[in-house]
């Protein structure tokens, strides 16, 4: 189908306002976060209603042009990368919560809803979304559904998997299908769990149901500054070897402090090897009892300087850095990859010494931030692009972290998803056999090929910078 | 993130243009600060949206012509450089690229041109001002005869126009004398609103404030400098420069927006002869607020009422100088006030300098939704620290058959001490 | 068939010529006995641990070992699957818990099955040997086959591995028993403990009105916050230690099933559950909600054709779980199944396991 049709026929659908055509309306969509990958897309489109997608997506059937769904482009994976020969569905407008049912535990939210957006309107029955990733001011359920996001409480609560109940879908072949429902419990295999993290490539959530969970009635969070990478990580093995389990456990380095200090004035001590914070969370008796504990075990480590948050405004003030600490990069490095590998807990201090002797070997810094509870880590490559060879030796160095958390038995990917960025990788994990089976499935459910392709598997090609 | 602009082609401003690019790590956390991304929801109106055009622009791959329209829309509230986690000055970007594009010759549509050159020779001078709004008010009831944008214009002019104020050139302060300054008396705030400074004159003078206020002042060049003439907005800052010698503690502005504006004076005199005096100039100026919260308030309070009120945070207060706390410290300090907070605390009102001009339909919505949130506080009154956000936000209240007093934080604590 | 390695398992999928019955231990009756024309591919051979390494809060093991080994090997590190799978007691697998997706009472606090699957190796209908997941408790890496693998009762596979991740057990448990003086006030009674910050390890109905709220924790907290949940609904009798255990393994056993009576797993809300009880009470059959009003149990002594035209009727699905040989889902049909049917065309093409 000649590319004029197609756009026509998306005229049929769109009006010319929310139907971008040139150049300036599409430049803005031509990446996600992983800027290193770009290509414009046909064109850009945005619904505002359900209908509006999945009449898109059967035109793109018919017509065998490739879509990609965008929420709000905060893919560290590329996720969201268009492909030049289709359109970019963005979903940002597809953003209507549709009910919070307090009694039940649930929202139901149409693609676009943000994050947060689901937790404010908990709010008031006392409830809250779990899922915390660090976009999650702006960052979409939709595009939290595709890529199985986390986030800091994952130890405790799991990934958005774990809090998805039940998705309407837009198959790429235009077909509607309700998966789950409004229980905790199902019959049947667990195709929910099946879609989430399919990296869109099993088509489109137009409308998900959420469980939500009480808000903690109390936090207990603690910053601890250690003189060495080891002693932080010695203390998470006997806080989690005492039987806590704290809501979040988060390490960050030297060099991830320093950025964070130089963009905002979080209060970190700027001298430390790295810094802990763990963080209590529950009813408040049970709160108090366990923070006892905590207190024990943090002032027998090695920590020089520990500093316990007594109300909310402090708690913010420990988790501010921590939050903005991607950000905060910007700060200190002209460009950065962000890696996303998870390792045994009980590997995580060999393999940040691992990571230390690859960052001496390659010459460039790795930042290191991370969620030591679940030992996911997120060692951040940096480099200046402006120098010739600096990015391919940027990525050379985050393919080797990478290959190196699978072989300490881990796996490429916490919770950022394949993507483009890691699809190589996936050999590092998988067998052929494995992705075999991965990409027959997919082309089942896809079988023109048009969803989000390129995406995930190896041996495609690579819009370039 | 990774560009190819030929930074040496644009100068000074150049180096300011191509760091925000750099350091902007399309990380998107400014999507949910930005009031057109609330508004429009299409990534070419969000700051980060707009990073990749200008970068995008200033390479060379995208012409002025196409970028503009959506680099015009961007209010300047800098809520997006107020929550970057990357340090991305956003608004050096901005300034820097409007007085690009505005040297460059590309001045957008003519009418459009021509209305914005209007406004700024208009409202950056008290006298032809006050001839503008007093012909305003008086063509007012023939609103629904006239273009929109004229008629959203006149929408925020005040009901009746206020009768100038002179003042003496020294006030002397009550008590023991504890500083010396001298008031900037604006330009667009001394014709609509004289009360304003009135209230800031009595309000420093019974903390034991001498306060000076030189007759001659003119527009400090913000408004200029913000449509992107940077030659105007030079000329006009060089007279206050040149004016305003006389050694003092500080140099006070009661409008957020010449507040904000000054402290770009580095960036807009840039390598130019006198920009150091710019620059000593720019470092005497003090917000009112921030002066009189340093200082400590001493003057004894009169028999104030209950009131609950709710405080407005001017984008050019908050986000362009972080100033935030110290208006509510001081209202905190008058017996009997309680202060309610705002839903949205942060979204820009609309009035961004010359916004309701240029992009009246935002600029309507974002006034609108303000105002809304507003009597959703259940507040009383509206307190502020700038003409412009007054003005737009009373104006709103006013359309939604509300009237509650719109007043500048100098004019609550007037009251309060008069009481 | 008794294999004995996952090598085995691959072999006999390939070699078989009639539709594969998975069996572990054969718990799940209504599941395990098979019908003319199946082969029953048995695991029980197909056990042990292969790696458990406490500190990381995880451990791998065969399929065919028993939950009852499992329980012991972590509750000796002070460990174990909260969600409690039931019928450990009769010779349950860790592979049939994880394909009959049964969670136990203590599914409501930290999640079920599901949230605690981390990876599976499986010999698919082509015969292949897969892997899918990972041993780490975080991972997005590839499709989730694992969690596709719950409830999917072997239909799409068989998994021969399964990676699990672990709680540490809590020290004590305390239950507070409520007879509320109908359904409805049982009901409401569970609605207001639904938002409240309390956090309660599980809450079942025992019909017609007996609310059964537990908390897990430890020393003093644990007491105050039994006080705080006795303030919050009212004076209940409070179970603590043996009796209290016994009242929950009970519940997990389905010890209050009578003889004959088989089993059936409903998922429901409870919001549906006034209208089951009223469709249900004073026909042969008893109820437990578990779950706190997400799960339903029910014992039924009559005809399965009855009970798949009830839940047809509410418009629920079912999972016969105990009893004879006969169609595993009963009542209306579960969501997407078509799309399930269409996974199965590429993961079991020629059918060598039972029908979706």
């Amino acid at each position: 189908m000649a590319a004029r049709r197609f756009l026509s026929d998306l005229a049929a659908i769109f009006p010319s306002d929310r139907l971008l055509t040139e150049r300036a309306q599409l430049i803005p969509y031509e990446s996600d976060a992983l800027t290193a990958f770009r290509a414009l897309p046909r064109a850009v489109v945005l619904p505002e209603s359900q209908d509006e997608v999945i009449e898109t997506v059967q035109l793109c059937y018919r017509a065998s042009i490739p879509f990609v769904a965008r929420g709000s482009g905060t893919s560290l994976s590329g996720g969201a990368l268009p492909d030049e020969d289709g359109v970019v569905i963005a979903l940002n407008r597809l953003n209507r919560i549709i009910r919070v049912d307090a009694e039940h535990r649930l929202a139901v939210v149409e693609a676009g809803v943000s994050n947060l957006a689901v937790s404010k309107a908990a709010a008031p029955y006392g409830l809250y979304y779990v899922p915390d990733p660090s976009s999650q001011s702006i960052c979409t359920i939709g595009g939290n559904v595709a890529f199985n996001s986390g986030g800091a409480h994952c130890l405790k609560y799991g990934m958005t998997s774990n809090h998805v109940l039940g998705i309407k879908v837009v198959l790429p072949d235009g077909d509607i299908v309700e998966m789950g429902g409004e229980s905790l419990e199902g019959v049947g295999p667990d195709l929910v769990g099946l879609f989430v993290g399919s990296e869109g490539l099993f088509g489109i959530a137009l409308e998900i149901t959420l469980r939500l969970l009480p808000v903690p009635e109390s936090y207990r969070t603690v910053l601890a500054a250690y003189s060495s990478m080891k002693d932080a990580g010695d203390t998470v093995a006997t806080v989690v070897a005492s039987g806590l389990l704290p809501g979040a456990i988060e390490i960050m380095d030297n060099l991830t402090i320093q950025a964070v200090e130089q963009s905002f004035d979080a209060g970190y001590p700027t001298d430390a090897a790295a810094l802990l914070i763990v963080e209590l969370e529950g009813e408040a008796n049970q709160v108090e009892q366990e923070f006892v504990e905590l207190e024990k075990i943090i002032n027998n480590s090695a920590a020089y300087s520990v500093r316990s948050a007594r109300d909310d405004i402090e708690r913010s003030q420990i988790w501010k850095g921590r939050k903005g600490a991607f950000g905060a990069l910007g700060a200190i490095t002209q460009a950065y990859i962000v890696q996303d590998g998870v390792v045994p807990r009980t590997q995580l201090g060999a393999v940040l010494s691992e990571i230390d002797e690859l960052s001496v070997q390659y010459g460039l810094r790795v930042a290191n931030v991370f969620h030591a509870g679940d030992g996911n880590l997120h060692p951040n490559v940096l480099y200046d692009g402006s120098q010739e060879g600096m990015l391919e030796r940027a990525e050379q160095l985050a393919g080797e972290i990478t290959k190196l958390c699978v072989r300490h038995g881990g796996v490429i990917t916490g919770e950022h998803g394949v993507g483009m960025e890691k699809r190589d990788y996936m050999r590092e994990m998988f067998a052929e056999v494995d992705l075999e089976m991965m990409q027959r499935l997919s082309r089942a459910i896809d079988p023109r090929g048009i969803a989000n392709v390129g995406k995930m598997f190896p041996g495609q090609g690579v819009p370039g910078v | 993130m990774r560009h190819n602009i030929p930074v040496e082609h644009f100068g000074v401003q150049g180096v300011a243009m191509a760091t925000t690019v750099e350091n902007c790590v399309h990380c998107g956390l400014c999507l949910p600060a930005c009031p057109t991304y609330q508004l429009l929801g299409q990534e070419m109106d969000s700051p980060r949206g707009r990073i990749m055009l200008m970068k995008t622009a200033l390479e060379g791959s995208l012409s002025v012509e196409e970028v503009r329209p959506f680099v015009d829309k961007c209010l300047g509230c800098l809520s997006c450089d107020a929550i970057c986690p990357s340090d991305t000055h956003y608004g050096e970007l901005l300034l820097s690229f409007r007085a690009y594009t505005e040297e460059k010759g590309v001045r957008g549509k003519l009418p459009e041109f021509l209305l914005r050159s209007l406004a700024v020779e208009t409202m950056s001078h008290p006298a032809r001002f006050r001839i503008a709004a007093l012909l305003g008010t008086l063509v007012r009831p023939l609103r629904a005869l006239l273009p929109d944008r004229l008629g959203y214009m006149l929408d925020l002019l005040p009901p009746m126009m206020p009768t100038p104020t002179r003042f003496p050139e020294i006030i002397p302060a009550e008590g023991e004398r504890r500083a010396r300054v001298i008031l900037l008396t604006g330009c667009v705030q001394s014709v609509l609103s004289p009360e304003i400074n009135r209230a800031a004159v009595n309000v420093l003078a019974r903390n034991g404030v001498e306060v000076l206020v030189p007759p001659g002042q003119g527009c400090c060049g913000a408004l200029a400098m913000h449509v992107g003439n940077a030659r105007k907005a030079r000329a006009l800052a060089r007279k206050n420069i040149r004016l305003l010698t006389a050694d003092v503690d500080a140099i006070i502005t009661t409008a957020a927006g010449c507040g904000s504006g000054i402290s770009d004076y580095k960036l807009l005199f840039g390598d130019a002869s006198d920009c150091h005096l710019a620059a000593e100039f720019a470092a005497k100026v003090r917000d009112v607020h921030v002066f009189l919260d340093d200082l400590g308030l001493r003057a004894q309070f009169g028999k104030t009422q209950s009131q609950l009120l709710t405080y407005h945070d001017a984008c050019h207060l908050a986000n362009a100088q972080g100033i935030k706390q110290a208006p509510r410290r001081l209202l905190k300090q008058i017996p009997g006030l309680e202060l309610v907070q705002l839903d949205e605390v942060e979204m820009c009102c609309g009035s961004a300098g010359l916004y309701n001009i240029e992009q009246p339909e935002l600029a309507d919505q974002l006034g609108s939704r303000k105002a809304a949130v507003v009597l959703k506080s259940g507040a009383a009154g509206l307190v502020s620290g700038n003409i412009g956000c007054i003005t737009q936000i009373g104006a709103h209240l006013r359309s939604l058959g509300n009237d509650m007093p719109v007043l500048h934080t100098m004019e609550v604590l007037d009251r309060a001490y008069n009481s | 068939m008794l294999p004995t390695s996952q090598y085995e398992v691959q072999e006999a999928v390939l070699q078989s010529s009639v539709p594969l019955r998975v069996r572990g231990g054969g718990s799940k009756s209504a599941l395990s006995t098979s019908s003319s024309g199946e082969a029953v591919l048995e695991l029980s051979s197909l056990n042990g641990v292969l790696e458990y390494v406490p500190e990381e809060f995880t451990f791998t093991a065969r399929a065919g070992t028993q939950l009852s080994e499992i329980e012991d090997m972590l509750a000796q590190n002070g460990q174990w699957l909260p969600f409690d799978p039931p019928l450990g007691g009769r010779g349950a697998t860790l592979g049939g818990a994880l394909a009959a997706g049964l969670s136990g009472p203590g599914r409501y606090r930290f999640g079920g099955t599901r949230d605690f699957v981390l990876g599976v190796q499986w010999v698919s209908g082509t015969g292949d040997l897969l892997r899918g997941g990972g041993r780490v408790v975080k991972n997005a890496s590839g499709f989730d086959f694992p969690k596709m693998m719950v409830g999917s009762l072997g239909r799409f596979g068989v998994v021969t591995e399964v990676t699990f991740k672990v709680f540490p057990v809590a020290q004590q448990f305390s239950t507070m028993v409520l007879e509320c003086d109908s359904l409805n006030d049982a009901l409401e009674a569970m609605t207001r403990l639904s938002s409240c910050p309390l956090d309660i390890f599980s809450i079942d109905i025992e019909p017609p009105a007996t609310l059964l709220v537990r908390l897990a924790g430890e020393g003093r907290a644990l007491s105050l916050r039994m006080r705080r949940l006795g303030e919050l609904l009212g004076d209940g009798e409070i179970l603590l230690g043996e009796q209290e255990e016994d009242l929950w393994v009970q519940l997990r056993d389905f010890s209050w099933l009578s003889p004959g009576e088989c089993l059936i797993k409903v998922p429901i809300t409870p919001a549906v559950i006034p209208t089951l009880e009223a469709r249900l009470v004073g026909e042969k059959s008893q109820r437990r909600y578990s779950v706190g009003g997400n799960l339903a149990w029910i014992g039924w002594h009559g005809d399965v054709n009855e009970i798949d035209i009830i839940l047809s009727e509410s418009n629920l699905s079912g999972l016969r779980v105990l009893g004879s040989a006969g169609a595993a889902w009963v009542g209306a049909p579960a969501s997407a199944m078509a799309f399930a049917r269409r996974v199965k065309d590429v993961l079991d093409r020629e059918g060598k396991f039972l029908p979706i």
